[in-house]
């Protein structure tokens, strides 16, 4: 681009500064807010006072930041489940699937140890049971991706729709295991009190919709970080995505840590599914299907640059977002759900584009006639 | 304007990298008709003076002069419209196009409808000009390494440069590539172009080039003219110190057999690609595999380390048969193994030096980095390894340093390992770095380790190897004690001409 007699153009950097890497989200954030203020000024809004709402909404007010940090609960979990596959360069898009089978899988075994279980180990089992089930519902892409390297991509981007079907059919379709029986409304069966948790009150009176499943999903951030980082697995999995040919020279087994990696993968996605039993919903609930919290996990996971401990933070952002954004079209001044999603996708896509300056800098050239 | 005024000068040019200075007060000129050589050691900065003079970098310090006039580039954009050409070691061209449709495809202001026939008439005319044998109509992917280079070159000359930067222009091509390679130079400058000759490879340079300027550690060391050029004096100037070429040989008597490989063969795809592959290596010797490449060194290499199993036959390592027993129990029997892919298999490139010395050490279940980042700091220093930290990441380090990284892991660390198996240990490195690795490997052997250096620089495996075998389409063609005698019927072998 030339402006003014000077060309401006991108050199790579050598080496990234630390600052950084705050520094161009945080500017990435106030482009997009600038850009959402022209659509909001074109369709007679003020947009000031619209991103005050959101961020009341969002972030700052009582229920709007226990209304997101219920929703970012799930959306760590997606987003780890993402960002585990994706750092090892295994493209697993499947997190949505994963999510409602780990939502099924969860039910199941709550309605299954039915109060025969204390509330201690009641909980972990069927987080576990969301895991398996998160975990078998990738088994088949892991399979073929390690064996006969089938692109994942797709066989689990597929795989979406055949859980969304099966959520479907369980609830609307069928009068089987996950259905409530005690009426003819189409619903799931709720599971047994003692595998739930209640919503927390944060020490006051009120009802919120964070539930202490928000903190097994920060647990679980914390312990992915320290095994890539510290443990052998952690490790083979680098050598491998770095350069399969080095660790095909070291002995390790490819199959394995491929297979693994997408099992692991959908095992956290599936426990997203079964926080979601445990919490909020309590039974299969196709509300869930509305949600999208497979696809933005990836998002997430990307915001993140793939850090587990980011995904925390890059989840409660987005999930901010998506709450402060509905919640402006209730305002006293009303602003179209459409604009709300330009404003989420004006952030999204400047916080993602913004890499390109942590990678590069730009410089400012004389334009040298010869 | 003097008359004499250089097609092209740095003066004074500095160049700063986080941690280095790769140009420190470089002066450098190039005349109108004249080969001038660029030598020095990989990390000389040569490189680097040749991205400066190409537009690739701007400097820090200094300023570039064309003709007598200032010049100040941009890009190698610039450069090229200045009359400034870069020929890059690795070959930027695209493999499905025509050799015509590459070289026109930097051009800026191609036609909209473009006369296949009239361009390759155009990119003929100045091939021939430079008696550059070349097809214009060739598919590019279908050429030799050779006549790549060619394409590339006629590029350069087609967009009309005469100062062109030949960057290790050898590194790739066979011998008699390099001679054609050494006449299309020729041809160039007695037609008046400038050709800026980047190497390390000291006795080729001699014969080619009008002036020679040598470089170490960022600065320039020395610059003799054509006839005062000895090899012995520019090695000087390219390490600093005298260096020793002469041939070693195991000054002790050899021990028991440590690596026994029998009756070995491989198939691939339904080809056999080893045949009935016998030798021992015994302690305290170097049996050196010669051979032109392809002819299944790699193949050999990896069924010795376990990493490809056998169609048939077996190896043993220290006694213990480790066929089967894949790369890490062929590893804990006692064997380590440096592949010839330093960057690609040996290491992991994006990975630092301290998480590659623990790539081939058993792990248990927590990574142990203190050890190993101790254990980086300790060969850093004692290797000489020229790197900002332990933190690095290997990619980032020049071909000599990064060997010894490698070496470091699998000759010192592993001072368990009895049998080493060595490919290509020096291949693309400097004088300086070849002398580092051979030492390495001659302490090693003193030290009654039994070694396998498969290699196909034969003087390397006659510099090093007490026994010589020849390696032919998978099969042992030779075997001899690879001395001066021996020479003749080694190269024969290689050639394939035994009875």
């Amino acid at each position: 681009m030339i402006v003014a007699g000077r060309r401006i153009q991108l050199e790579a950097r050598l080496v990234t500064p630390k600052w950084l890497a705050f520094v161009v989200p945080v500017v990435s954030i106030v482009v997009a807010l600038v850009i959402g203020a022209v659509f909001l000024l074109a369709t007679g809004h003020a947009p000031l006072r619209a991103y005050a709402d959101l961020l009341d909404n969002g972030y700052t007010s009582f229920y709007g930041i226990t209304d997101t940090l219920g929703l970012a609960t799930p959306l760590i979990c997606t987003g780890l489940a993402a960002a585990f596959a994706f750092r090892m360069n295994l493209y697993n898009i499947g997190e949505e699937g994963q999510l409602y089978l780990g939502m099924i899988g969860g039910a199941w075994a709550g309605i299954a140890i039915a109060g025969s279980l204390p509330k201690v180990l009641a909980i972990p089992t069927v987080l576990l049971a969301g895991a398996a089930a998160g975990a078998l519902w990738v088994a088949v892409p892991a399979f073929l991706r390690a064996r006969l390297g089938t692109s994942e991509i797709v066989s689990t981007l597929l795989l979406n729709y055949v859980a969304l079907n099966l959520v479907n059919y369980l609830i609307f379709g069928s009068r089987g295991f996950f259905r409530d029986p005690t009426t003819s409304f189409p619903q799931g069966r709720t599971v047994e009190p003692s595998v739930r948790l209640g919503a927390l009150s944060f020490f006051t009176d009120k009802r919120t919709n964070t539930y202490p499943t928000l903190f097994i999903a920060a647990l679980l951030a914390v312990a992915l970080y320290w095994l890539i980082k510290r443990s052998n697995y952690g490790y083979e999995t680098a050598v491998f995505a770095d350069s399969p040919s080095t660790a095909r020279y070291a002995g390790m087994n490819a199959m394995w840590l491929q297979s693994s990696v997408l099992l692991v993968s959908g095992a956290i996605a599936g426990v997203g599914g079964a926080m979601y039993v445990i919490g909020p919903a309590g039974k299969v609930d196709p509300g869930l299907l509305q949600i999208g919290l497979g696809y933005a996990g990836i998002v997430v996971a990307a915001l993140a640059r793939y850090n587990f401990l980011a995904v925390i933070l890059t989840a409660v952002l987005f999930a901010g977002l998506r709450v402060g954004g509905s919640a402006l079209q209730a305002s006293s001044d009303p602003v179209p759900i459409a604009i709300a999603v330009v404003l989420q996708g004006a952030v999204l896509l400047l916080a993602l584009g913004g890499e390109i300056f942590r990678r590069n800098r730009l410089r400012v050239v004389k334009v040298v006639t010869a | 304007m003097g008359v004499t005024a250089a097609a092209l000068e740095a003066r004074g040019v500095t160049k700063r990298f986080p941690g280095v200075v790769a140009n420190d007060h470089v002066s450098f000129d190039v005349r109108r008709g004249e080969v001038h050589t660029l030598l020095g050691e990989n990390g000389a900065g040569k490189s680097t003076l040749a991205s400066i003079l190409c537009g690739l970098y701007r400097p820090d310090e200094g300023s570039l002069w064309r003709n007598g006039g200032e010049l100040r580039l941009s890009s190698p954009r610039a450069g090229l419209a200045n009359g400034i050409a870069m020929v890059h070691q690795h070959f930027r061209l695209v493999d499905r196009f025509t050799v015509a449709e590459n070289v026109v495809l930097g051009r800026r202001n191609l036609p909209f409808v473009l006369s296949a026939a009239r361009l390759e008439d155009e990119v003929r005319a100045v091939a021939d000009q430079f008696g550059l044998p070349l097809d214009p109509r060739a598919i590019v992917g279908e050429l030799s390494a050779g006549e790549r280079q060619r394409v590339e070159i006629v590029k350069a000359l087609y967009q009309g440069a005469d100062v062109l930067l030949l960057d290790e222009p050898t590194a790739l091509l066979a011998p008699p590539e390099v001679e054609k390679l050494f006449v299309t130079v020729r041809a160039m400058v007695a037609a008046g172009k400038s050709i800026v000759f980047v190497s390390h490879k000291l006795a080729e340079v001699v014969d080619i080039s009008d002036r020679i300027t040598v470089m170490r550690g960022g600065k320039v060391t020395g610059s003799v003219a054509r006839g005062e050029a000895d090899a012995r004096r520019l090695a000087e100037l390219m390490v600093g110190r005298e260096i020793h070429l002469d041939r070693r040989r195991a000054r002790r008597d050899v021990g028991d057999v440590l690596l026994s490989v029998s009756q070995l063969h491989l198939e691939r795809d339904g080809v056999e690609v080893l045949h009935d592959v016998n030798f021992d290596v015994r302690a305290g010797e170097i049996v050196g595999i010669a051979g032109v490449a392809g002819n299944g060194q790699r193949d050999i290499a990896e069924v010795v380390a376990g990493i490809l199993v056998p169609s048939d036959g077996g190896v043993t390592v220290c006694g213990h048969p480790t066929t089967g027993s894949g790369a890490r129990g062929t590893r804990r029997a006692g064997l380590s193994y440096v592949p010839e892919d330093r960057l690609g298999t040996g290491l992991a490139p994006s990975l630092s030096i301290v998480d590659n010395l623990v790539l081939t050490r058993d792990r248990g279940f927590i990574v142990d980095r203190d050890t190993a980042r101790s254990d980086a700091l300790r060969y850093i220093d004692e290797l000489e390894i020229k790197t900002p930290g332990p933190d690095t990441p290997t990619r980032k380090l020049s071909g000599g340093n990064a060997q010894k990284v490698l070496l470091a892991r699998e000759l010192v660390a592993m001072s368990g390992a009895r049998v080493l198996v060595v490919s290509s240990p020096t291949r693309g490195l400097d004088v300086g770095a070849v002398e580092a690795v051979h030492e390495l490997l001659d302490t090693a052997r003193a030290e009654g380790r039994a070694i396998l250096l498969i290699s196909e620089d034969l003087e390397e495996v006659l510099t090093l190897a007490d026994r010589v075998l020849v390696l032919y389409r998978g099969r042992i063609v030779h075997d001899s004690p690879g001395v001066d005698d021996d020479v003749e019927a080694i190269g024969r072998a290689m050639a394939g001409l035994v009875a």
